[in-house]
């Protein structure tokens, strides 16, 4: 009994979307510590990864928050920015970002930050 | 006057007269609970993408307070921890049975755990962990497991389930109530069935309670011991219809009675009031916690004691806040007492007053969990729709901006319209008190308290959110 539960386990995980690879990239914010409002999102990758698109999403730590999505425009070699995001409550984000390349490969970074 | 039973109602009561019927609505919850597990150990962590936080945090406790208000205490009824009754019975034949003890049949018990739920609620950001999430929910029918296996059963929903002494706290202000329909018919029966059980054996009918073996077709009694003919409160009634079942005269009925009422004439024991009375500045807390204020609080606090432990500030602020809620509250009724010329002792002044706590209560969770419920009612479709992805099943896409049932500027009128029917109802909880002394002013003098703890909560609810896990900023 004990190993069929563990197989399905096993199996069900198998199941799982991919999430997709870790993305090594720095998260900035201008302003450095963002208040309730719009701030900047500055994320910079190794040039050579040859993103096509990059997206961020800010979700609250509570269930039931609305998550706040916006994509992010080249700024330069392996730089992007989102110039108004939109942190409109106060309290603990979860910033994901998504990130893709020429060939549909998918990278994530997740970053928290408090918004006081 | 005859009100409206709705067991009189074709496909309701016959619903609630099958034998099956708590079993049929507890399934769909036990699959919620499952998923919320499988969700909450396996997959995002992150709460408003998690099924077990979105689920138990928002959705569970919106429709509980909804149901509350519309017709009862149905997720008692529902509550799929009973569940665990089968591998309690099996375990109840190698184990031995305690008694509970008798220094902890009351709501004291409940009331140390309630606090404690509360405490760590917010200490471990539960709201915030799919994890943790997770976690209350296996440990939850882990206690009711070990407690239904060592004592008798409907100890646990009685004595030590928070939960479910919640839902009896706020059902006190349900439109609805299980009562005899004929009490001269009960004064003949010669079993009290509904509390006693019924066995109907080849050789007649027994109650299970001289006959807790005999074989025959069992229906189980009232497991927290309620005789039906006595019923004059909800408290402590699960909604579970066994009595309805049990008795073998069709004379348990389900009224319709004025919401809101109850607390007016029933005359609850003192742990119990002082169940409701906590419960008031426990939701009270619970909201004040998600705005400014609080924080603003914390890093004054911690200014004054000197430290930034969390677990320190947390606690002194929860121990002050509710110490100042009884404190006031002896106060305010004492004086009440004194006035409408009672000289009786302080604790019996707060159970003759303090049930105008309770549609308080029930007014102040409501009103906090409408908003969280209204706001982001509909994150149920995409986090059901991703943690059934997880399992593999083809579900498409989740549509995260799935969220609002309501524009976000009729969430603060709902509110306050909650929080001043609560007022109304214990208004006229606090009128019939002083009716009974017959001294308004004394009445006046308890409805000014209430006023004044009413006008708090708004100006808290009024304020913006903060849905912070750390009490203080880092320095
Ligand atoms: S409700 Fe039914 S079982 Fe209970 S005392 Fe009355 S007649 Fe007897
Ligand atoms: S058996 Fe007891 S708990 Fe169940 S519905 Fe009847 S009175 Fe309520």
């Amino acid at each position: 009994m004990r190993r069929l539960f563990l197989l399905a386990l096993v199996l069900l995980s198998g199941c799982r979307p991919k999430t997709g690879e870790p993305l090594e990239a720095k998260v900035r914010f201008v302003p450095e510590h963002p208040t309730v409002g719009k701030a900047e999102v500055c994320i910079e990758v190794d040039p050579r990864l040859e993103l096509v698109r990059v997206e961020v999403v800010g979700d609250m730590t509570h269930a039931g928050m609305i998550p706040v999505e916006a994509e992010a425009h080249p700024a330069g070699p392996g730089l992007w920015r989102v110039e108004d995001f939109d942190f409109n409550m106060r309290g603990d984000w979860v910033l994901t970002i998504t990130a893709y390349d020429k060939k549909g490969k998918k990278y994530v970074k997740e970053v928290r930050l408090t918004v006081p | 006057m005859k009100t409206p039973d709705l067991l009189r109602v074709p496909l309701l009561g016959r619903f609630f007269r099958w034998r099956y019927s708590r079993f049929a609505l507890q399934v769909p919850l036990l699959l919620v609970a499952l998923l919320a597990l499988y969700d909450g150990f396996f997959g995002r962590q992150l709460a408003p993408k998690n099924f077990a936080t979105v689920s138990v945090w928002l959705h569970y406790r919106g429709f509980l307070v909804l149901a509350i208000a519309v017709l009862g205490n149905l997720f008692c009824a529902a509550c799929p921890m009973l569940l665990v009754r089968g591998p309690t019975r099996f375990a109840k034949r190698f184990l031995p049975e305690f008694k509970w003890p008798r220094a902890l049949c009351n709501k004291y018990f409940v009331i140390a755990l309630t606090l404690f739920y509360l405490f760590a609620y917010e200490y471990w950001d539960l709201w915030a962990s799919p994890w943790l999430t997770a976690w209350l929910i296996l440990g939850y029918f882990g206690v009711a497991f070990v407690v239904d296996t060592l004592f008798p059963e409907g100890t646990f929903c009685k004595y030590v389930c928070p939960l479910g002494n919640f839902n009896f706290t706020l059902s006190t202000v349900s439109p609805t109530q299980i009562t005899a329909r004929d009490p001269e018919v009960c004064l003949s029966c010669e079993g009290k069935y509904c509390v006693n059980g019924r066995v109907e054996t080849p050789s007649g009918r027994k109650t299970l309670r001289e006959a807790p073996n005999a074989e025959g077709v069992r229906y189980p009694g009232c497991e927290t011991k309620l005789y039906v003919p006595q019923i004059k409160s909800n408290m402590d009634c699960t909604l579970c219809m066994n009595c309805v079942r049990a008795c073998p005269y069709d004379n348990v009925a389900w009224k319709l009675r004025a919401p809101g009422t109850e607390p007016a004439w029933a005359r609850y024991k003192i742990d119990v009031v002082w169940l409701g009375v906590l419960l008031f500045f426990a939701g009270f807390m619970n909201a004040f916690a998600m705005v400014p204020p609080y924080y603003q609080l914390a890093e004054h606090l911690a200014e004054v004691l000197g430290t930034r432990n969390e677990a320190v500030l947390l606690s002194t602020i929860y121990v002050l806040w509710t110490g100042l809620g009884l404190f006031l509250t002896l106060g305010v009724t004492t004086l009440a007492d004194r006035v409408s010329g009672v000289r009786a002792s302080p604790l019996k002044a707060v159970r003759f007053w303090g049930s105008g706590f309770f549609p308080l209560a029930f007014a102040m969770w409501a009103g906090h969990y409408a908003f969280h419920f209204l706001t982001g009612w509909a994150s149920i479709i995409p986090v059901t729709q991703q943690a059934l992805a997880n399992l593999g099943l083809p579900v498409g896409e989740p549509d995260w901006t799935l969220a609002a049932l309501v524009p976000e500027n009729w969430l603060y009128p709902l509110q306050v319209a909650i929080l001043y029917l609560g007022l109304l109802a214990a208004s006229y909880v606090l009128f019939r008190r002083a009716r009974e002394r017959n001294h308004f002013l004394a009445g006046g003098i308890v409805f000014t308290y209430f006023f004044l703890l009413v006008a708090l909560a708004l100006w808290v609810l009024a304020q913006p959110m903060e849905m912070r896990g750390t009490l203080l900023l880092p320095q």
